[in-house]
């Protein structure tokens, strides 16, 4: 780094050196007082979708009707196995090769 | 009216002490508000929350630490507060303007000059400002109270609920980290 940038980087590290504070702005009293008489008279609601039990109920809904898929998508797959058991368990009874059904079925 | 007496009159709601409380610390609130937020409107809302909460609070105050020390640790987490929404704030601008017609300009923020510096060293103070504002929380906390409200270390360290071995690391930190700005910054 040059010198000459090096002595500005200091320079801008002492700019603050001798700050006054800032003062609050004028009327800041009578300002914060009419706020608090505001939302003394209109008390701030939150909206009813957001408050927490309406937001904890649609989770739990989200959650239920994901396990609800889950669970007939299992069921599903034990449909398809239980009709191939039907057909093997018929070719059993009737002596046929099951690769005669699957011929059949093409 | 001494710190005990205000206190028990702002417990039992008297509104001379509520008057005397924003008399007395509002120079305090605010420069310490405006100097993390870096505007004075913002600033301004910043003050007004500490109050209100000071106000609806008071009753939780166990008179451990300095009335002073709450009001600076009311500010500085309001204030840290305003900033991190107005990050997610723009967070969200960013990615409507990606899914929409991405014709909104991109408002680039002017320099903030702290009504307390003089005039012959706004332009460097401003540049040093904009470097803090880049810091990160406990940094730009630290390095403000310390500089911009003259508190000592034991006195930043009782507002941050740390060690002064704590806050000096910190301000260690702090300017080693604003030197790596400002030489990116500084042409």
């Amino acid at each position: 780094m040059k010198p000459d940038k090096s002595q500005r980087i200091e320079e801008i590290l002492g700019s603050l050196d001798g700050l006054k504070r800032a003062p609050a702005p004028d009327f800041f009293f009578t300002r914060l007082k009419a706020k608090m008489e505001s939302r003394l008279a209109s008390p701030e609601r939150r909206p009813v979708l957001l408050r927490p039990v309406f937001v904890v109920a649609s989770l739990l809904l989200v959650l239920l009707l994901n396990a609800l898929v889950v669970l007939k998508s299992g069921s599903a797959e034990e449909t398809v196995l239980t009709e191939l058991e039907t057909e093997q368990s018929i070719a059993a009874d009737y002596s046929i090769n099951t690769n005669l059904t699957y011929e059949l079925n093409q | 009216m001494n710190e005990l007496e205000l206190i028990q009159g702002l417990k039992n709601g008297d509104e001379r002490a509520f008057k005397f409380l924003v008399d007395t610390y509002q120079d305090l609130v605010y420069n310490t508000a405006i100097s993390i937020v870096q505007n004075a409107e913002d600033a301004e809302d910043v003050s007004q929350e500490v109050f209100i909460q000071v106000y609806r609070s008071i009753h939780s105050f166990k008179g451990e630490s300095k009335l002073s020390t709450w009001l600076y640790r009311i500010t500085t987490t309001r204030a840290l507060d305003l900033l991190r929404s107005r990050k997610s704030k723009k967070r969200l601008g960013f990615l409507q303007r990606l899914f929409g017609d991405g014709n909104e300009p991109l408002i680039e923020l002017p320099d903030f000059h702290h009504p307390g510096i003089a005039l012959d060293k706004k332009e460097q103070a401003a540049q040093l400002l904009k470097a803090i504002a880049k810091l990160p929380e406990n940094q730009k906390t630290a390095f403000t109270l310390h500089k911009m409200e003259n508190l000592s270390y034991q006195e930043v360290s009782e507002v941050m609920g740390i060690s002064v071995s704590a806050v000096e690391s910190l301000m260690h930190r702090a300017k080693q980290n604003l030197r790596k700005i400002l030489e990116k910054q500084v042409e």
